[in-house]
Order: structure tokens, then C-alpha cells, then sequence
């Protein structure tokens, strides 16, 4: 209690050095828990450049639905994980991250897409992930709100229940993984653009700023829709396409209904945060884009297909939307290690639409990988090589719209 | 009941808004109210004494009246069951329920308000620090916090028809905002020939002149007289116009390539236009000092549009406070309308001598205190004094003064309403002179008039309109010499005026260091000067992430009041300039728009095939596949499966996709977009072909029927047809070939007939020679049948005798019922989707998407014989080949169970605990008495009699592999 009346420093503006064991580009989630996870392991001579505010990009705008119910034997155990980082990271970096593990339903509307359902359940289960069927009536009791759409196009036939889903305030976790990097001994710095490399035949010996260039033991690129940007700076291609993501959120409401919805069929995810806003959100654009602009289209569809799952929200008003930037890997899944080739660089990308419920799990594996130089045996999958290899991960199998959050 | 009466009223007056001869009744919290046509509900109320409608969200204050523009959210009510109504901006109607929110018992006297004592343990993101140690605290915290959470309340029961439409415009000027400058460049435009749409969220056009009581005498192209006239008079020209179009609506968006959004009552209009002039001037916002939430507290074009609009007296004696010159004017204004004027409190030290209305204000004996600031206002619930302070240049000293009052109209502070310019990608930069951040540089085919351009005056405004107006009727029409010499002079008399304006205008600056506690800088969630001080102290140091912190400008308000006091205090606790501070970002929709608005009617087409009717007659029960109706079983699955295999049946497969392929280069093209060599195939044969994309993942599969040379009838799988199609007119493109591609699937519908007695059955209704011999498997044939132009498809994706009958769909009903005739004496029964997939699962014939995913190539679906690597190159190849170069990891295999025992679709197969693969499709074979399947498992296991083991229900059952199809392998039955 008494920290309430504490006034820490989260952070603390520090002179830029010239030298650093590890530069971070992006001080996203992702970015900043490997900061904090890297000082967790002894390495402390950390700078986070950001080109924006701390955790601006796709931090900032995530809907921060978090969920391990996945798809993928590779998948599941790595988002598995996450989600437990998530339980106790309120605790872990003392900053009440308002984690509210509310559970998720995954609405299935026809057949094929409850199959898709069932294989993700089964899998689930005995990758020791709470979820499982359950039928419509269950889905009523949970959500009274819902319209089953009995006797309609697409009527709710199932759904995939996954309890310790839930969402979580993302700006927070940002900040309490900047602070915890920033009280270790790393540096954060916002509004700083990495520009280019600094190379040295195949190694990579800094990155160059408009404030000049910082030299670095190893670079770590953390900067998800601008991943692939990044890698051709080293004049590398990567299999990474950048699409927009939208969401729009309401006016405060009472507390109406406490669970996530998503229904892959209908393109729409929705739930309540503690402020009573309904967050609404749906797939990705179909088209690639690095632009922040939003569409009208996406908000009327966003709007028609919430209201075929909650009729009640009909006068309910939007008060504003928003879009961020996805780097979508072809089998959906992430794409973490090294580029062929380079030495001295890391790279954390693929992150899609997925990324923020990766960030504690996604941090410490690449903090572990940069400190031992070896693959942690949860990410062996997700390295670029697998697109030679032809070992893809497919998280995108079986049910398409699986990617929908 | 008995009606409060509208103690509050003033006389009347001409160019209020309200019909005194129209009664209007309906309840508040129960209570009866009696009201005016032409009232909102806010000002009803407020003429009946209500004066807190709301409390705020996190302390529970009291709230009355503040902006009466719909903009803050201090009168948000629940009207109808309908949360979170802005009450200054809804129009009453005859036996509305009103009711107050987010209160208990009620507004007037809040339990909750208690918070408002704590607030010292409540201190920005409070929320952040406590709760969650240990960790079950927050498990109890959080359901607490969450009920305290929100405003109205939806009723979940409710599903309420939609009222609302969707309608597109197109202009060559749209012009958002009614006000004067907006007037005028509608006007000007439309004059010089262009077609304009104008939109205006106010009940009547002529924007803040409607409630302006002060006289005009030089405005240019207008007769003088008071604000109310002068509206009339523009209006009057924009009716008279043709070319000008008024929409009653609110802009609430500008979207890529200028396309406006407009929500109406009861549509979203998308409206297109090649220029739009953003006319929607400026917001009033509050000041900053202690208390400066207190009912009582209200702006001043509140104030005044509360006694010239509605005829409501805002208060009996009231405090003007003020930055510049437009306090005098609203101070002259409420006085003329019979409130007492206790003083006028300007920020700036000296008194505006050249200023008429300021004069005549101090000659009615008016006190006027230049260099003073209100620092507190004083009252319970209701404002009963302010106190003041004297500044020493810009530095306030100590309290001074204290004056009785119950209303405080706060003035001098506005910010340009600049949202449309943001979202268009506008840059701005800080006027120091006028304080404020205007904008600099404006995208193509966006233009900028009036009060928004941070210009208040009238005759500014006006000449700047008509400036606008014929600069972007000119960017697509020859303006006339007349126009354009005329189009000289308004920029001359402009540049003059805005010269004049700047000379002689002084405005304060807002002063961030006053004492006090209680300082709202943001009303939506009881933000306070401290807690930004302290948020910038805790290192939120930037505007973006000061915001996301404090939680500042991202209320129901949408930032609308509180974004300059924010900007403005950032910029004073970091140090930096305005500029470099920034704005946060300024999203759409600037307006709050009901979703049920931006759905419009929700329209779900269904497709139903032309035995639709037909097939739920007898008994049908349906099922969605794709946009499809089908019918998934009439009786039973297996008994209907059986009668194929046994006797003959038949399927409705009208939704399968259709294609009809023409042109001198179909075979090449069919050749690139299937992995299989289609151009050798010849007239009057069939085959089965298989669509990969670029990596050599399978995308689609169907029959591909040569009808002649140049001539191709192509199927498609149900869900894929549109996708297919664009895929193919894609290719045709790109390679240029000459071919062209039509989706007749809604032309044709399709009766798939079979069973060992299709053949007595077709029979009966064709001439054609369907003999085994010269009807051969993967052939077909045109002609009649029922009388019916057919082509018929002898094909075997159930794996019998048996021929996919298309035909024109009119027709449907007929054939439908002529093959059910010929088939009685065999005992023809109509089968399902669920026997079909039966059927074809005894086949092992794959479905795309069910049995194959997103990463699976003809190599892992076992179908390299549909691949043919030594013809000309093929989308798909290289992925294909380069699988086949260094090996698959998994493959599709069937696999029969033990017994009876039937895994589920989506079941693990599983080794040594861990899932290792999924079973795609399992049924009951009727044929085989046994449960069949095809599963998804690692490649080594595709070896005939491999065991399989399969966790059914968290039991782990054995299954043996196959390779052949499980019924009839060698395909004789299906050739007889």
C-alpha cells in the first residue's frame, strides 16, 4: 500500500553511450522483456532505441488478449508458457498489470470450423492447456448477452472454453518491463531511430543513429511490423509481410459480459475491459500496408459482425478506432534467432497478431539465446532456417481464420 | 402526474429554438418534465431546476451542465434503455424516459462520492501500485473495481430492430460545418458552378450567429444585424441555391482519398468529394482551477446558448471569467437576457478600451477585474461563490477576492476543432501570437475556413469562407473572369482583415502554476493537475505516453476538453515547447457513432440451391456449407449411404463451384493453374484436377470436363468458387493468355445420381446411349434429360455407377422430381451432405481444407500422381518439387479402427503421450461395418498395416493403416 505514495522514476533518461553489450532495437514488449530478462542473467550494458515513445508501435495498440489455446504441438507449449509468465508477473515485477484471466470462447459456426476446434481442444489437452467443448447452452450460461443465432446463417454450434485466458492492461506490462530493465541497469532509449548497421564483413558491430552511431556486442531487432525494413537494412529478404490490424473500442458501459468472444467465422473478437469499454477487434487487412491510417470499411464491418453475436450493443457507441501493424510469417508463426549469415544479430519477428501474448516467453528466450549462444528447446522451431528446411510450424493450419485472436 | 414547471424560462425571444406554443412531456428518473418542442433534454431539465445530471467516473462528483454542444460528458443519460446520451444534444420527444447513470441511490446525492474523500490514496494510476500483492488480492480487487467501472448500462435483452441505413454522396466541394465561414464557402462554390454538400450537426444552420445577440454591421455581402439575422440571411442563400445540397449529420471521419464519413439520425452516409473545406471552427474548453467541475461551472457559449436558444436562464447572478475579448461579449449577452453580471474577470491586465461591447458593459455599472484569475470554485453541490487572485505578470498572488455567484461562465479558452485536418494527415504548428496550434500544411484536396484556422471574427471568417469556397471550385472548374477578379478582391479584403485581427487581438496564455486542489484538466475520468505533474515526475515525459498513463483525452469526450489544457501541461511540466509536445492522436471517429449506425441493415445472404424448398419438404434438415444451404440428412446417413451403394440415390450438389472456361488458350491456362495436363486432354473427357498455390500447397481440387478445343466446364469445391475464379482471371492476366473465365455456379444447378441402378434409372429419362460401354468412367455427354438440356458428368466421388447431372437451375424442382419418379421401382431414396461424405471417405477420397491444411502439398496428400512435373511450368511447381527434394514430414493416410469404435474429426494420433498427428475426417463405414478415417500423421507412418494409435476420449485406441481406398480399391463399381 504503501507505494502508492512512493513516487519512483520509472525510468531514467541517461547519456547515450557509444558502446553497448547489447542494443535492442524497439522498445516494445518484446524488446524491453529481453532487456529485463538479459539483466536477470548478468548482462547489464543494454541500450533499447526506440524511434517512437516507449512502447509505441505494436505494443501500444495490441487488444492484449492473452491465450495459449493453440494449435500447433510447437505452438502450444511456447504460448503455454507465456501465459504462465503472464500469472505471476504482476508479483514478479511489482506492478499490478491488471491481468484478469476472465477465459475465452472460440465460437464455431459450421462444422468444419468446430473440427478445427476439436483439434485444437484435443491438442490442448495433452499439451497441458485448459480447454475443451463445450455447447451451446454452456455458451449462454457463460454469456448471457450472446445471441446464438439459432435458426440463422451461422448459428453458434460449439465453442472452444479456454479459462485461463484473459486480457491484460499491455501498456503496463511495457512499462513494468521498462522499469524492471531500467532499475537492472539498462538503458532505455525512446525517440532514437536506428538508421543502418554497422558491419564488419558478415558481423554486425553497431547500429547507426541520427545521434551517430552506438557500437554493440550484439544487436537484437525487436521491432515487429518493421522487421522486415530492418533485415533489409543488412540487405536481407525475409519471409515477413506487414499487414494492418484494426480495432475500435466503446464508450464505458457496465459490466455486461466477462468473457472474450472470438469467432473466426463471423471476423470479430470482442470483451469488456474494467473500465467498462468494449474492445472490438477482427482479422488482419487483406492487403500489406506500414500505414497507422484507419478505414471506415473495417469499422462498419467490425460493427455489423459484433452485432450478430450482441445484438444489445446496437446504440452503443464507438468512440474510437485504431490500427496497428502486423508482421505475418507464412505459417504464422514466429521467427526468432539469427539472419543466415550475420553474426553478432538477432532477430524477433513474426509476431503478427500473436506477439503480445509472447512477450514474457519471447523475452526470456532471447535473453537465454543471446547469453548461451544456443537455441532454447522451446523456440528450436522458429528459427528462418525452417523456411529452407521446409519444416514450417503451421499455426496456421486446418481452421484459416485460427489467426484471429 | 404533476409536471415541474419551467421555473427557469426567460421570456420569449425571436430566434430561439424552441415552439412555446408546442408542449412536450416526458419523465426524469421517474419525475414528469415539462419541456418545448425544440428543447434538448438538458435544457428541459435545466429550465426545471435539474442542474446535476451525472456523477463523474472516478470520484463520484457531482456534474451539471458544461459545454450543451454534445461534446464533454457531463449530461451523458440513459434515454429509452439506451446508455451513455448526451443530454444538450438529444431533442425531446413526448414520453421519453430519461435516467441519470453510474450513480446510487441517485445523481443528487451519491453513496459513491465518498471516493471523493480518498482521493489523497487515489493518485494518477493508482491503480498500478496496489492490488496486487499478494496475488490474491487482486482476484478480490478486481471484480470490485470492475463494477465500479463504466456509465449506463445495456440491457442485454435487448434486440431492437435496426433503424439505420447505409447511403453514398458525391459532391465537387464537401464543406463540413454550417457556421458562417462554412456558409459562405458553400455559397461561393456553388456560385462559381460547384456541386457542394454541406453538413451541419446543429438543428438549424448559422453555427455559434444563432445565439450571437450582438449587432454586425460590416460584414461584407451581408445586411447588418444581430447574429440570429445574419444566419437567416446565409441560410436563406444556400436554400435559394440548387447546387447546395444540406446534410443534417456530423462528420465523424475523413478516410483515405477523401472519403468524408457523415453519421446522420438514422444512416452512415459515405460521402465522396474532390475538395473538402473543413469549416467546423473551434471548442470552447474549460478552465483550469480548483473545483472547476462544480455545477454551476459552465462554458460561457454554454451559458449563452442556454438563454438564446431555449430561452433557459442559466443563472441569477453570474461570474464571467475570461482571456480575451470574447468574455465581454457573453458577459453583454447574458446580461442582455436578465442575468446580473457580478464581474467580469479578465486573465489580462489591461482593459480592452477599443472594444464597444467592453464598454458598454462598464458604463451598465458592470465590475470588471483585469489581471485576475478564478482560483476556486466554492459550493457543495451547486456554485455558490468563486475566489479570485491577482496576477503579477502571468504569476498569480495570493487570494484576494471573493464573489457571490451562482454561475461561472468560463471564457477565452478554445481550441480550433481541427480533428478532420489531423485524421486527413494535416501538419500544424503553434502561433505564439494566438496561442494555439494551427494548422500549416494540409493534404491535397483539403481546404481550411473559419474559426478552426484560429481566426475568431466575423468578418475574417466570412471573407475567408468565400475564399475557400471559390479556391476549390477553381481546382476543377475555369473560374469566369468576373469570379476570379472577384476572387482578387476577397483575398485582399482578407489579408486586410486578418492583419487588423492579429494587431489588435491579445489573448492569454493559460497559466499552469495556480494553487488548488482539484484542478480537472481531464472531466471524462477525474484527472487532476497533480496527477499530471506526477505522471511526467514517474517518467512519462512524451505526450503519447503521458496520455496512455494518465488516461488523459481518452474519456467519452474524445480529448475535446481536455486536449489543450493537457498539451499545454505537458509542455510546462517537461519543459518543452507546444510544439515539440505535440498532440496526441486524434482518431477517428471524432464523434461517438452507434454501432448499430455503422452496421446498417445486417443483411446475411443466404444461397439456396433450387431443391431447396423441395428437399426440406421431404424432410431435409439443413446445414450451412460456405454461403451454401445444403441439406445435411434426410433420414438417415448410413441407410442413405447404403441405398447408393446398394440401389441408387440421389445428392443435391448444386453449390459446387462452376466455371465455364473459353478462349484459344483455356488448355494452356488450365495447364498453368493445375499441377495436372489438362490441354491434352480431349473433347469429351474428364479429369480430376489439383490447384496448388505458388509454394505447392494444395489450394482447391475439381473435375475438369473438355467440352471442345477452345471450351472447358470446370468444378470447384462449395466454399473456394469466388476465390478460384479471381486465382484464374489472375493467371490470365499475367500470362496474358487469351481465355475467359465465367462463375456460372448460381446458372447451373447440379443432381449428383448413383448407385448399381442409376443407369435403369437415367434411362428412363434420356435418349442418350448411357451403356457401360459407350458412356465410359471420366466421359460426358450433352443431351436431355426430363426434357432438360444436360451435361452430364460420369464421375465417382462416392465411388458408384453414377452421373453429376448439371443443368439450367430453373429446372431444378422438375429434374429433381422426374429422377425421383424413374427411381422408385428401384428404390431411389434423396440422400445428404453427411452420406456424401461417407461415401466418399469409404473412397478415401480427400475434401481441401478438411483433410489437407494450409502447409500440405499433393506430395503429403498423397496425390503426386495429379502432379506432372515434365510439362510446361506450373504455379506451384517449385514449391512442389523442392518438397519433393528434401522429403515430407507428414502425409495423409486412411486408417481402419479395430472395431466398431469411431475417433471423432479432429482426434490426436498420438505416440508416447504427445500428439504426433490429428485424424481429419472419421465416419462409420455402413459398408464395412467398421470405423474408417483419414488422419494427418508423420510420413513414416504411411505404410499399409502400420498401427496408429488414436486418443479417443483420453483413451488410446489402436487403428491400422491403409493406403488403398476401404471400399471397392480398385474402382470396378464405380466403372461398371
Amino acid at each position: 500500500m504503501m507505494q502508492l505514495f512512493r513516487k519512483d522514476r520509472m525510468w531514467t533518461p541517461r547519456p547515450l553511450k557509444s558502446r553497448y553489450d547489447v542494443v535492442i532495437i524497439g522498445a516494445g514488449v518484446h524488446g524491453l522483456a529481453t532487456a529485463y530478462y538479459l539483466t536477470k542473467l548478468g548482462i547489464t550494458d543494454i541500450a533499447v532505441l526506440d524511434k517512437s515513445y516507449i512502447g509505441a508501435g505494436a505494443s501500444a495498440r495490441s487488444t492484449a488478449i492473452l491465450r495459449a489455446n493453440y494449435i500447433t504441438a510447437e505452438g502450444i507449449p511456447f504460448f503455454r508458457e507465456s501465459l504462465k509468465l503472464y500469472e505471476t508477473l504482476s508479483q514478479d515485477l511489482d506492478f499490478n498489470l491488471m491481468f484478469d484471466q476472465m477465459g475465452r470462447l472460440d465460437l464455431g459456426h459450421t462444422d468444419s470450423a468446430v473440427y478445427g476446434l476439436r483439434v485444437r481442444a484435443e491438442f490442448n489437452q495433452m499439451l497441458g492447456v485448459d480447454s475443451s467443448i463445450i455447447g451451446p447452452d454452456e455458451i449462454k450460461d457463460l454469456v448471457p448477452a450472446i445471441n446464438l443465432r439459432t435458426g440463422q446463417t451461422l448459428p453458434i454450434m460449439a465453442a472452444l472454453y479456454h479459462p485461463p485466458a484473459g486480457t491484460i492492461r499491455h501498456d503496463a506490462v511495457v512499462w513494468a518491463y521498462g522499469r524492471g530493465a531500467d532499475h537492472g541497469g539498462a538503458q532505455i532509449h525512446p525517440f532514437t531511430e536506428v538508421t543502418g548497421f554497422l558491419r564488419d564483413g558478415n558481423r554486425v558491430t553497431g547500429v547507426q543513429t541520427p545521434v551517430g552511431p552506438i557500437h554493440a556486442g550484439t544487436v537484437l531487432s525487436a521491432t515487429a511490423g518493421w522487421s522486415s525494413t530492418i533485415a533489409a537494412m543488412l540487405g536481407i529478404k525475409i519471409p515477413i509481410v506487414t499487414h494492418p490490424l484494426q480495432a475500435m473500442v466503446t464508450e464505458p458501459l457496465k459490466p455486461f459480459i466477462d468473457k472474450t468472444l472470438s469467432s473466426a467465422n463471423l471476423h470479430v473478437y470482442v470483451y469488456q475491459t474494467d473500465r467498462g469499454e468494449v474492445v472490438i477487434g477482427g482479422g488482419v487487412d487483406p492487403y500489406p500496408s506500414y500505414s497507422h491510417r484507419s478505414t471506415l470499411h473495417q469499422m462498419q464491418d467490425l460493427a455489423a459482425h459484433v452485432l450478430e453475436m450482441l445484438p444489445c450493443l446496437r446504440e452503443v457507441k464507438v468512440m474510437r478506432q485504431w490500427t496497428g501493424l502486423c508482421d505475418m510469417s507464412p505459417d504464422y508463426a514466429p521467427i526468432m534467432g539469427p539472419l543466415d549469415g550475420i553474426e553478432g544479430f538477432y532477430m524477433t519477428a513474426g509476431w503478427g497478431t500473436w506477439g503480445f501474448k509472447a512477450g514474457p516467453i519471447g523475452g526470456k528466450s532471447m535473453a537465454e539465446f543471446i547469453v548461451t549462444g544456443k537455441t532454447p528447446d522451446l523456440i528450436k522451431h522458429f528459427g528462418l532456417d525452417r523456411f529452407r528446411t521446409g519444416r514450417l510450424v503451421n499455426e496456421r493450419a486446418a481452421a484459416p481464420a485460427a489467426a484471429i485472436h | 402526474m404533476a409536471l415541474t414547471q419551467n421555473g427557469n424560462r426567460l421570456p420569449p425571444r425571436p430566434g430561439e429554438a424552441i415552439d412555446r406554443s408546442h408542449a412536450v412531456s416526458f419523465t426524469y428518473n421517474g419525475r414528469g418534465i415539462r419541456a418545448f418542442a425544440g428543447d434538448t433534454v438538458a435544457s428541459a431539465l435545466y429550465a426545471s431546476g435539474v442542474t446535476i445530471l451525472s456523477r463523474s467516473f472516478k470520484y463520484h462528483r457531482p456534474r451539471g451542465l458544461l459545454c450543451a454542444a454534445g461534446r464533454c460528458p457531463n449530461c451523458l443519460v440513459t434515454v429509452d434503455g439506451v446508455p451513455n446520451v448526451r443530454a444538450c444534444t438529444t431533442p425531446v420527444r413526448e414520453g421519453m424516459a430519461v435516467r441519470s447513470q453510474n450513480a446510487w441511490p441517485s445523481v443528487d446525492t451519491d453513496a459513491l462520492n465518498v471516493i471523493d474523500k480518498f482521493d489523497f490514496a487515489m493518485p494518477v494510476g493508482f491503480y498500478y501500485k496496489t492490488f496486487h500483492q499478494p496475488k490474491l488480492m487482486w482476484h478480490i480487487a478486481q471484480p470490485i473495481i470492475r463494477r465500479l467501472g463504466g456509465l449506463g448500462a445495456v440491457d442485454i435483452t435487448a434486440d431492437p430492430e435496426s433503424h439505420y441505413h447505409h447511403d453514398n454522396r458525391h459532391a465537387d466541394v464537401a464543406v463540413a460545418g454550417g457556421g458562417p465561414a462554412g456558409l459562405s464557402a458553400a455559397i461561393a462554390a456553388a456560385s462559381a458552378g460547384a456541386k457542394v454538400v454541406l453538413v451541419d450537426d446543429q438543428p438549424s444552420l448559422g453555427g455559434h450567429l444563432r445565439f450571437d445577440p450582438s449587432r454586425h454591421a460590416d460584414v461584407p455581402g451581408l445586411k447588418a444585424g444581430k447574429g440570429p439575422e445574419l444566419a437567416a440571411q446565409l441560410t436563406e442563400a444556400v436554400r435559394a441555391s440548387s447546387r447546395i445540397q444540406v446534410i443534417a449529420g456530423t462528420v465523424f471521419g475523413v478516410y483515405q482519398d477523401n472519403l468524408v464519413a457523415v453519421l446522420t439520425r438514422d444512416s452512415v452516409i459515405k460521402l465522396r468529394a474532390k475538395r473538402l473545406i473543413v469549416a467546423t471552427g473551434s471548442n470552447e474548453v474549460p478552465h483550469v482551477f480548483e473545483n472547476n467541475d462544480l455545477p454551476g461551472v459552465m462554458l460561457s457559449t454554454a451559458a449563452v446558448r442556454l438563454a438564446y436558444l431555449y430561452g433557459v436562464k442559466p443563472g441569477r447572478k453570474a461570474v464571467v471569467a475570461c482571456g480575451d475579448d470574447y468574455g465581454y461579449r457573453a458577459a453583454l449577452a447574458l446580461q442582455g437576457a436578465g442575468v446580473k453580471i457580478a464581474a467580469v474577470v479578465d486573465a489580462r491586465g489591461g482593459f480592452p478600451a477599443s472594444m464597444s461591447e467592453a464598454q458598454a458593459l462598464r458604463d451598465s455599472g458592470v465590475r470588471v477585474l483585469n489581471g485576475y484569475v478564478v482560483i476556486r470554485a466554492e459550493g457543495p453541490k451547486h456554485l455558490s461563490a468563486v475566489s479570485l487572485c491577482h496576477l503579477r505578470e502571468g504569476v498569480p498572488l495570493t487570494e484576494e477576492l471573493r464573489l457571490d455567484c451562482d454561475l461561472l461562465a468560463t471564457s477565452g479558452a478554445f481550441e480550433p476543432a481541427a480533428g478532420l485536418l489531423h485524421q486527413s494527415g494535416g501538419r500544424f504548428a503553434f502561433d505564439e501570437a494566438l496561442g494555439e496550434m494551427l494548422p500549416s500544411d494540409l493534404p491535397r484536396g483539403v481546404l481550411v475556413t473559419g474559426e478552426v484556422t484560429g481566426i475568431r471574427d466575423l468578418r475574417a471568417n466570412i471573407l475567408q469562407g468565400r475564399v475557400a469556397g471559390l479556391d476549390a471550385a477553381s481546382s476543377f472548374h475555369v473560374l469566369s473572369y468576373e469570379v476570379r477578379q472577384d476572387l482578387a478582391r476577397l483575398r485582399h479584403d482578407l489579408a486586410e482583415a486578418l492583419a487588423a485581427y492579429r494587431a489588435h487581438t491579445t489573448r492569454s496564455s493559460p497559466i499552469a502554476d495556480m494553487p488548488g486542489k482539484k484542478r480537472f484538466v481531464c472531466f471524462c475520468e477525474d484527472v487532476t493537475v497533480k496527477d499530471v505533474a506526477q505522471a511526467v515526475d514517474e517518467g512519462f515525459a512524451d505526450i503519447q505516453s503521458l496520455k496512455r498513463y494518465s488516461t488523459v483525452t481518452m474519456g467519452p469526450c474524445q480529448g475535446k476538453m481536455c486536449h489543450r489544457s493537457f498539451v499545454h501541461l505537458c509542455a510546462a511540466k517537461t519543459g518543452q515547447s507546444v510544439q515539440k509536445t505535440g498532440s496526441t492522436t486524434l482518431r477517428p471517429p471524432l464523434a461517438p457513432v452507434p454501432l448499430g449506425a455503422l452496421a446498417g441493415h445486417l443483411h446475411t445472404p443466404i444461397k439456396r440451391t433450387p431443391v431447396d424448398k423441395r428437399s426440406r419438404d421431404m424432410g431435409a434438415r439443413m446445414t450451412d456449407l460456405g454461403p451454401w444451404r445444403r441439406a445435411h440428412v434426410f433420414s438417415n446417413p448410413e441407410e442413405e449411404a447404403l441405398a447408393i451403394r446398394q440401389r441408387v440415390g440421389i445428392i443435391d450438389v448444386t453449390s459446387l463451384g462452376k466455371l465455364d472456361v473459353r478462349g484459344k488458350d483455356c488448355g494452356a491456362l488450365l495447364d498453368k493453374v493445375y499441377t495436372n495436363k489438362m490441354s491434352d486432354l480431349q473433347a469429351g473427357r474428364i479429369r480430376y484436377g489439383l490447384m496448388c498455390a505458388d509454394s505447392g500447397t494444395i489450394l482447391d481440387d475439381g473435375t475438369v470436363s473438355r467440352l471442345a478445343l477452345d471450351h472447358f466446364f470446370v468444378t470447384t469445391t462449395t466454399g473456394n468458387v469466388e476465390a478460384i475464379e479471381e486465382w484464374v482471371r489472375w493467371w490470365t492476366a499475367g500470362t496474358n493468355m487469351c481465355a475467359h473465365v465465367n462463375n456460372v455456379t448460381a446458372a447451373y444447378a447440379a443432381i449428383n445420381l448413383a448407385g448399381p441402378k442409376a443407369r435403369d434409372t437415367l434411362r428412363k429419362l434420356t435418349d442418350m446411349d448411357i451403356s457401360a460401354d459407350s458412356f465410359k468412367y471420366m466421359r460426358f455427354g450433352q443431351g436431355h434429360v426430363a426434357g432438360v438440356p444436360a451435361i452430364l458428368l460420369r464421375i465417382g466421388f462416392v465411388g458408384e455407377t453414377g452421373w453429376e447431372i448439371h443443368f439450367p437451375a430453373e429446372y431444378g424442382e422438375h429434374v429433381w422430381d422426374a429422377l425421383l419418379n424413374a427411381g422408385e421401382e428401384f428404390g431411389i431414396i434423396p440422400c445428404g451432405l453427411e452420406a456424401q461424405r461417407i461415401l466418399r471417405l469409404e473412397k478415401k477420397h480427400i475434401i481441401v481444407n478438411q483433410d489437407t491444411d494450409s502447409v500440405t502439398t499433393p506430395l503429403e496428400a498423397d496425390m503426386e500422381w495429379a502432379v506432372k512435373f515434365d510439362k510446361e511450368d506450373f504455379v506451384g511447381r517449385g514449391g512442389i518439387r523442392a518438397v519433393k527434394e528434401r522429403g515430407i514430414r507428414n502425409k495423409v493416410v486412411g486408417f481402419v479402427m479395430r472395431d466398431g469404435l469411431v475417433p471423432e474429426d479432429g482426434d490426436p494420433v498420438v505416440m508416447g503421450g504427445s500428439p504426433i498427428g490429428r485424424v481429419t475426417s472419421s465416419r462409420f463405414s455402413p459398408a464395412l461395418r467398421k470405423g474408417v478415417g483419414i488422419a494427418y500423421v508423420p510420413a513414416d507412418y504411411a505404410e499399409e498395416g502400420r498401427e496408429l494409435l488414436i486418443s479417443i476420449n483420453g483413451r488410446t485406441e489402436p487403428a491400422t493403416v491403409t493406403l488403398k481406398p476401404f471400399y471397392d480399391p480398385e474402382g470396378e463399381r464405380l466403372r461398371a
